[in-house]
């Protein structure tokens, strides 16, 4: 930024006509190596993010699909292992993915069409180019994947040909990389993804040179290519699903079964869009004047509730024969969510409320309630371990019986916490039972954690408010509450939504003290999404099926984030 | 409007009035509030020293403190329990890795922050959105890259430093909370360090990093945390105790030592001590660069 304010400076005070052409090159020189330096500046860094951050998403995309137990590369298996997790659900998810992606292409677009419309552009030119490149892209992709089983497959050449003492380390792995690179397959599919991605940089600088100036900025360029990037995807993930059921029905055909999942898959779609439905009459009914809404609030509560009965109905069927420690997990997870988030903010709203008024030992308290926080995970389950233990004489079992009450199983109970408020009277089913009381304890323990955490960042939030409107409030005549209610907490906002966002996908993400702090005893109602994956990876070291579930979470997780974001931009006051 | 009111002298206001309060009811049930909290979170740590230095027989009984203190529950737990070594491991593991964090990220954050070039937004949006993945994701095709990478390289990865370490030398997060800060400082200073005749790197190496103590503080005292906790994938990539981590170690020594719950305390002891003594030394540059890294939204 500053570094244009002074080229421009210089610029305007050496502004000779005869000097102008060498100081737009030295401009440019410059330019150039500024952009030089900031790529070898971030090149350490990205290049670790990219290996072991993102790469990995594609490469667990491509692991999903593999069965094999404990191999580096596994056969394929295409939609197997989300079959194996979520039963036929997991082709109506294919589907409904695609439909999202095209849904984000379409808004991306319409977005960028409004742009064009009220700046009166021309920008059609672009979208040419733009789309060979994502063709290109989606080609390179599909290289990668061709590859990279052969590229995994060079470390088990390697192990044969060093004992049979071919050659060197190093020089073995360069020839089996060149052998491996010039297999036709991987050659066909990579100069078709080179070729095509030449092709898209040609177009690309002569749809540059021929457009007017104006829209030169590149961000057309790039709407278009993500528009059309999520269309290509989606259609690669539309045909993929449709082969699996296809698949799916022969296999079935041959050992003479009956298959559902075109109905499922219709059942199921149908009552999604009678959701989206309800949503959108719902919100359209606002446009109509009172007596017309009221009709229209009717048609959405109708359309709600058959899609919602749909749904109810067939959701089941459709995720049976799926897996059911992954369905606990996930439940499981949703409990310590549901129950620690709450409980903290309410108790780290409460704490920096009060910390921020005029008190002695502001720092201290402070101090101390973050020091939860900096404890090593393990270490402290270690602690709460023993704290909640089952034994009689463990502290928290010795604190209530002296207080007169039963001693508890702690980490060790598996039973619900409803059923346990309920007493023997009432059984309730697994799922509506509530967290086991183990549970119970890892939603405590994260909460002892946490709430050091969001309080610190609770103060640092409340000092960014100015003070003047608690003057104005107070000579308004607002109490404390209404003051709170009204000043602090819309100001306080962009905080809680920061929270918030961070403390729901960090519980979905949560693994450490889980697994430490869970017992053979507790029949795993304490394990969460992530402890199922990691079990299937480590204990039953099935690489594929893990990857897949991890492929579900990291699903989920989108979700909550979009969903986190839509509330946000609605509730969320940036003064 | 706004500004132009005088302040309300019976309203109590916060940092306004310092200590000239009287002590009315609300006073006492905000220290109740606030001390209680204190207990609740010291409690743990509380019972953890007093545990540790009890014998097997306490320990395992009801009582609150010991009657002698056994110091020798440490030596016992360091020496024989192999926390000394884990111990050693953890300390190395932390050093590679935040070392390598604190480099890679000042750089990259300093490239966001102060340089235009193309395609920044692009890698920036790339960057934030490594933020939501669950780490679960990584397990497996990492344990596939760090197991390929071990054949094919000549030197071993699993059992060894290198996947310990390396995959954790650059986080997205110490790059968003020190561009954040880099880009609070003053433009002019730029300005007149270039007039001055220094280059970016210059100017990164002595006006940014002496400007941005409390924020490398706050990076490495998280960096620290994240290596020292990691727990999952420490037990995927050591099948041996000799890159053990000290997390890795203590949880094995709590399945193995079983009922010995003096020893598992005076571990969790050894464990908990270095990032307790490292917080209180760091804790007030840590507070500054909580609050003013734009982290609260």
């Amino acid at each position: 930024m500053s570094d244009t304010i002074i080229s421009e400076r210089t610029e305007a005070v050496t502004g000779a006509p005869t000097g102008v052409q060498s100081l737009l090159a030295g401009r440019r020189g410059r330019r150039i190596r500024e952009a030089i330096l900031a790529y070898v500046l971030l090149l350490p860094a990205f290049a670790i993010i990219f290996i072991f951050g993102i790469f990995p998403l594609a490469f667990s995309a491509y692991e999903s699909t593999l069965r094999g137990l404990n191999k580096l590369v596994g056969r394929y298996d295409g939609m197997g292992n989300y079959v194996n997790a979520v039963g036929n659900l997991a082709y109506v998810l294919g589907f409904w993915l695609a439909i999202a992606l095209v849904t984000l292409a379409v808004r991306h677009f319409a977005r960028q069409l409004e742009v064009t419309r009220s700046h009166d552009e021309e920008p059609w030119l672009l979208a040419l180019p733009a789309f060979v490149l994502a063709i290109g892209s989606l080609l390179f992709f599909r290289f990668f994947y061709t590859f990279l089983p052969l590229l995994l497959g060079i470390a088990d050449q390697m192990r044969d040909a060093l004992r049979a003492q071919e050659g060197e380390p190093g020089e073995l792995f360069r020839r089996f990389l060149i052998e491996n690179f010039l297999v036709p397959e991987v050659q066909q599919s990579f100069w078709l993804a080179i070729g095509v991605l030449i092709l898209a940089t040609v177009l690309t600088v002569v749809a540059f040179n021929k457009s007017p100036r104006s829209i030169r900025n590149g961000s057309y360029f790039a709407a278009f290519f993500t528009a059309f990037f999520l269309l290509l995807l989606a259609a690669a993930l539309g045909w993929f699903t449709w082969t699996e059921i296809e698949r799916a029905y022969a296999e079935a055909f041959e050992e003479g079964e009956e298959l559902a999942i075109w109905s499922q898959l219709v059942t199921i779609s149908a009552g999604i869009t009678l959701l989206g439905l309800a949503w959108w009459v719902w919100n359209g009914a606002d446009e109509w004047e009172t007596d017309r809404r009221l009709f229209f609030r009717l048609g959405a509560m109708v359309l709600l509730i058959i899609g919602g009965w749909v749904l109810i109905a067939e959701l089941p069927r459709a995720a049976a024969g799926g897996d059911e420690d992954w369905y606990y997990g996930l439940l499981n997870t949703v409990w310590y969510s549901a129950g620690s988030i709450p409980i903290q903010f309410t108790i780290s709203l409460t704490l920096a409320t009060f910390l921020f008024q005029n008190i002695r030992g502001k720092g201290a308290f402070r101090v101390i309630y973050f020091l939860p926080y900096i404890t090593p995970t393990v270490g402290a389950a270690a602690v709460f371990r023993v704290l909640f233990s089952g034994r009689t004489d463990a502290p928290m079992n010795a604190l209530i019986t002296t207080l007169g009450f039963e001693p508890l199983g702690w980490l060790n109970d598996p039973t619900g916490l409803f059923q346990l408020l309920l007493g023997d009277a009432v059984t309730l089913p697994t799922w509506a039972a509530g967290p086991s009381l183990s549970l119970v304890v890892i939603i405590l323990f994260g909460v002892w954690t946490f709430v050091g955490f969001n309080t610190v960042i609770f103060l640092a939030g409340l000092g960014a408010i100015p003070s003047a409107l608690y003057e104005a409030a107070s000579i308004d005549g607002a109490g404390r509450w209404h003051q709170f209610r009204h000043v602090t907490l819309p100001l306080l906002s962009p905080t809680i939504y920061f929270l918030t966002l961070y403390a729901v996908i960090g519980t979905f993400k949560a693994f450490t003290h889980i697994y430490v702090l869970r017992t053979a005893a507790a029949l795993g109602t304490a394990d969460t999404a992530s402890v199922v994956i990691f079990d299937a990876m480590k204990r039953d070291t099935r690489y594929g099926y893990a990857a897949a579930l991890a492929m579900l979470l990291l699903i989920i997780v989108m979700l909550l984030t979009v969903v986190n974001n839509r509330i946000a931009s609605k509730r969320v006051f940036y003064g | 409007m706004v500004e132009n009111v005088p302040s309300a002298p019976t309203q109590p206001q916060p940092e306004l009035h310092p200590a000239t309060q009287k002590v009315d009811l609300g006073h006492i049930v905000i220290y109740t509030v606030l001390i209680t909290g204190a207990i609740v979170a010291l409690v743990p740590f509380l019972f953890t020293i007093s545990m540790s230095l009890m014998n097997l027989t306490e320990a395992t009984g009801r009582a609150l403190l010991p009657s002698t203190p056994q110091w020798s529950n440490y030596i016992i737990a360091w020496e024989d329990a192999n926390f000394g070594e884990y111990f050693l491991n953890s300390v190395i593991i932390a050093a590679i890795t935040v070392s390598g964090q604190l480099v890679f990220s000042t750089m990259a954050a300093y490239a966001f922050a102060r340089i235009e070039f193309p395609g920044r937004d692009f890698l920036f949006a790339l960057l934030l959105s490594t933020l939501i993945l669950p780490e679960a994701i990584t397990w497996v095709p990492n344990f596939i890259t760090v197991a390929w990478l071990g054949r094919v390289t000549p030197f071993q990865w699993i059992n060894n430093w290198p996947a310990l370490t390396i995959p954790f030398m650059a986080s997205a997060f110490s790059i968003l909370l020190l561009r954040q800060f880099f880009q609070q400082i003053p433009d002019e200073l730029w300005d007149s360090a270039r007039i001055d005749g220094a280059g970016h790197i210059r100017y990164l190496l002595q006006v940014v990093i002496p400007l941005s103590r409390a924020a490398l503080v706050t990076v490495v005292l998280f960096s620290f945390i994240g290596s020292w906790n990691a727990l999952a994938w420490p037990i995927l990539v050591t099948t041996t105790p000799d890159w053990r981590p000290i997390s890795y170690g203590l949880l094995s020594f709590l399945d193995e030592a079983g009922a010995q719950t003096h020893l598992r305390m005076a571990g969790a002891v050894i464990t908990i001590l270095p990032l307790i003594i490292i917080y209180f030394f760091t804790q007030k540059q840590f507070t500054e660069g909580i609050a003013t890294s734009g982290l609260k939204g």
